[in-house]
């Protein structure tokens, strides 16, 4: 019995002091990044300040960059950056090679270093155009003189997944969706524009008026995702896809949000 | 009831229970399927989840919260899942020697391993079934999305269980009833059934920290794909390689818990010796286990470089002082025991005065992997510092200096075991000095080598930095597997010094047996909650945002409390199955009593 108590105090100074060593180190809580809100009128300083704070927040750029360290970085240290932006890839502007950096930060990279930065416009930071447009003003401050206003536009603009799809932020998708109704769904994605639900005529596609009587869910969830399976009579085939494809629909949709369009489509019984 | 059967019995019904909360999950997912896609299922793209409606996003967990409630039952579940899937693999390589040399003891030993696996089974199982049920309650909508994207990977998982269950009680109860080859077979399907679990399971969990298969909108695209992700096959190695260590240890702990409340001199002996092979087992695998956290990190930083810069740089970069503390206390308790163990070896005593320089080496390099390579200062100390970087402490915090130092740890752990190997053996080939020095050439050159990068690497750029841990652990790797080459041939026929006395070891050698087993839990705990921290506030990194009250990462001080409760939850457990395994040796209860009542007889005779 004696070796069971023994051994019992043993684990528990043993787990005690590794207790006590992760009371040791630095203690920091780490709270998701705030979401900021950014008007189109803001003058150029007041981006700068708005940028340095997602630069330092939501974007997590410090995590892997510093500004103006000196020594061996893993990344390139951004201090004086804005002085350099213009001239280092021959034939850009400093905002051109910022955004470049922010959008597509694989294109170019610095001698000695590893290509592996993310895009940031991309899950899991998601920043949005006119976030990164703050960030191009704070980058061109740290040693330079900033020129970008909220008006600016550059070769990536518009490239966000959310801007192109219409659509609520990717990344956010699963947990995160806009909840509306069929209707609403119906409104989102522009099917109204081709396709009367009020009236039998016909507008570029044809009414969906009675579609509950003609179709099943089947025949509607097809007509959806796969449109020149079956063509109606006298219209022509690849323009609803098309159309589909340029809203990115078919990536964007989520299985619950087009179960509620198929049932609201199954609903319209001409009455 | 025969209550050897109870165990099968409840395992039984929880696999039963499981199956059919799986079942109506598919059953679910495809009448919502068939309800979308009516007659043209097989038109419908693969891009579509199925996905069960629901409103609720996360319940409460009452007192402590629900990602703590998770925490624990997870982290539990996980260690003895480490350990009931880890005794098996050797356990029946224990088992194998022995029927390979004919020698009794081995199969004793494989049988002893086994006895723990019986109960800790059970409460694998039991803790199992409670994370599914506490993960489909407190945070429904992840679990949701889970099983939507592996919806078909369930039915393998339990049908493996099931399977499991079957392989394990044939292989313990089992044992000297069947023919060796077949019992042999019995635990190879378990080893196999096993892992098999083990990489089903894996990828539900890498999924979450590096999603794949699915588009921007976090639908699933190809399963295959989201199982295959980034981080899924380092892990399954890293597992089985750090699963056989913990498992080791907590076997070692066993053979040193009986050792300590031994009797007899025979049973010193035994659970001696026991204690020694799960340490050799634990050591062996903790060896190799840097080499596949380089993986491991390096798969991780190809995900994600930001992901990869979180882990070893940012938030969690104190995090890895305190795993440098255990880790160093863990190759310092490795080398201790093996030390002392030496002073029950005959001719043993001719190595003692190695002792202090391989103590020395592993000391210098501990305090290097230690160093931060930001201090926790004061304004004062900061300003007279010149910033948190110390002038020169501020060097050693940099991988260069920690890849090297951990480097020479693993080889200086390596020459304790060669040392220990040799303890009452001479050589009795020809070329015995050529022999020696051949190996001790190659440790003075892949240390010079190991050394001459980790300083190079303060002179080259990033690119090339990061690329030389590469060569570091290969020519560590190549020393090993030379130099053991070298001593198997050199040491084959070897004339016995002195006797192996097993049993006649300090108490202390056991206490560092319990040491390291505690150390090794508690690393598990440490790293398991980095694993999953890593994601801060995603579910599912990049694709589900937590937004639960617990979508922040708690201080590096609170985790190691939930860890250290976790670890004292495990050994109470533990403590369990350790008395339940010790239960089947004892006498029955009615032997006992007829045996005390006639020795009581005989004594009033008398």
């Amino acid at each position: 019995m004696r070796h069971v108590i023994g051994i019992f105090v043993f684990t528990i100074l043993t787990t005690m002091f590794y207790y006590y060593v992760g009371q040791m180190v630095p203690q920091k809580e780490t709270y998701p990044p705030e979401e900021l809100t950014i008007s189109k009128d803001l003058t150029t300083d007041q981006m700068v300040e708005i940028g340095e704070q997602i630069v330092g927040g939501k974007g997590t750029c410090l995590t892997c960059h510093t500004i103006g360290e000196s020594g061996a970085h893993r990344f390139p240290d951004l201090g004086g950056i804005g002085n350099t932006a213009a001239s280092r890839v021959q034939g850009q502007s400093a905002v051109e090679y910022l955004a470049e950096s922010i959008y597509d930060p694989n294109a170019y990279i610095v001698d000695g270093y590893v290509a592996g930065m993310p895009a940031m416009h991309r899950a899991p930071t998601n920043l949005n155009d006119d976030e990164i447009l703050t960030i191009i003003a704070y980058l061109q401050s740290l040693g330079g003189t900033p020129d970008v206003t909220m008006s600016s536009s550059h070769s990536f603009t518009g490239q966000n997944p959310a801007a192109a799809a219409g659509a609520a932020p990717v990344a956010a998708a699963p947990s995160m969706s806009e909840n509306l109704d069929g209707a609403g769904l119906y409104e989102k994605y522009l099917c109204n524009t081709c396709h009367s639900v009020d009236t039998d005529a016909p507008l570029i596609g044809p009414s969906l008026y009675d579609a509950g009587n003609r179709m099943s869910t089947a025949d509607i969830y097809e007509s959806i995702v796969d449109p020149d399976a079956k063509l109606a009579d006298g219209y022509p085939g690849g323009v609803m896809i098309a159309t589909l494809n340029g809203m990115n629909f078919y990536d964007s949709v989520s299985p619950k949000d087009l179960k509620k369009l198929v049932d609201y489509i199954a609903s319209k019984k001409g009455n | 009831m025969d209550r050897r059967k109870l165990p099968f019995t409840i395992i039984t019904i929880v696999v039963l229970v499981l199956l059919g909360i799986t079942v109506q999950n598919v059953m679910n997912s495809w009448s919502l399927e068939r309800e979308l896609m009516g007659p043209n299922i097989e038109a419908a793209p693969d891009a579509v989840t199925p996905e069960t409606p629901h409103t609720t996003e996360y319940r409460t967990f009452p007192k402590i919260g629900s990602r703590v409630a998770i925490w624990i039952v997870a982290q539990l579940h996980l260690m003895f899942a480490a350990f009931v899937l880890a005794v098996p693999m050797f356990a029946l390589i224990i088992e194998y020697i022995g029927y390979r040399n004919g020698d009794k003891k081995y199969d004793k030993l494989a049988y002893e391993f086994t006895k723990l696996l019986s109960v800790s089974f059970s409460f694998t199982a039991t803790l199992g079934a409670m994370l599914t049920f506490m993960l489909m309650i407190l945070y429904p909508k992840l679990t949701n999305y889970l099983i939507g994207i592996f919806s078909w990977t369930f039915f393998p998982y339990v049908l493996l269980f099931f399977a499991e269950a079957g392989f394990l009680y044939s292989y313990y109860y089992g044992w000297g009833k069947f023919s060796p080859k077949v019992h042999l077979a019995l635990g190879l399907g378990l080893n196999i059934v096993g892992t098999a679990i083990m990489f089903i399971a894996n990828a539900w969990l890498t999924f979450m920290n590096s999603p794949a298969g699915i588009n921007e909108a976090g639908q699933l695209v190809s399963m295959w794909d989201a199982i295959n992700n980034f981080t899924w096959m380092p892990i399954n190695i890293h597992r089985i390689l750090a699963n056989v260590a913990f498992g080791g240890s907590i076997a070692a702990a066993y053979g040193a818990f009986k050792f300590l409340g031994a009797t007899t001199e025979e049973e010193r002996a035994h659970y001696d010796w026991m204690g020694y092979i799960g340490n050799f087992v634990a050591i062996s695998a903790f060896l190799t286990l840097p080499f596949a956290g380089y993986w491991l990190a390096k798969e991780i930083y190809a995900y994600s470089q930001s992901l990869g810069i979180v882990l070893m740089g940012g938030t969690f970069s104190w995090l890895f002082i305190i795993q440098a503390v255990l880790i160093g206390n863990l190759f310092l308790a490795a080398n201790y025991y093996l030390w002392v163990s030496m002073e029950r070896i005959d001719g043993a005593e001719r190595f003692k005065k190695f002792t202090k320089y391989l103590l020395a080496a592993i000391a210098v390099c501990f305090l290097v992997w230690a160093t931060p390579h930001s201090l926790v200062a004061s304004v004062e100390e900061a300003r007279s510092m010149g910033g948190s970087h110390h002038p020169m402490l501020g060097v050693l915090g940099v991988m260069s200096a920690k890849n090297t130092a951990v480097n020479i740890m693993i080889l200086t752990t390596y020459i304790s075991f060669l040392l220990y190997r040799r303890g009452n053996k001479e050589p009795t080939v020809s070329w015995s000095r050529t022999g020696n020095l051949i190996q001790f050439s190659i440790f003075a050159v892949v240390i010079s080598f190991v050394i001459f990068l980790g300083v190079y690497g303060y002179f080259v750029d990033t690119a090339t930095r990061v690329g030389l841990s590469v060569p570091q652990v290969l020519s560590v790797l190549f020393a090993m597997v030379s130099v053991t080459a070298i001593d198997v041939f050199m040491y084959k026929n070897a004339k016995f010094k002195g006797e192996m006395r097993w049993g006649q070891i300090p108490a202390r050698a056991q206490y560092a047996l319990f040491f390291l087993a505690i150390t090794f839990t508690w690393l598990m705990g440490l790293m398991g909650y980095v694993r999953a921290g890593l994601r801060q506030h995603w579910h599912v990194y990049g694709v589900m945002r937590d937004t639960s009250v617990d979508a922040f990462t708690p201080t590096l001080g609170f985790a190691a409390g939930v860890v250290s409760v976790t670890v004292m939850i495990f050994f109470t457990f533990i403590a369990i199955v350790f008395w339940l395994a010790g239960l089947t040796g004892k006498k029955d209860w009615e032997e006992d009593k007829q045996l005390e009542t006639s020795s009581g007889l005989l004594a009033e005779e008398a």
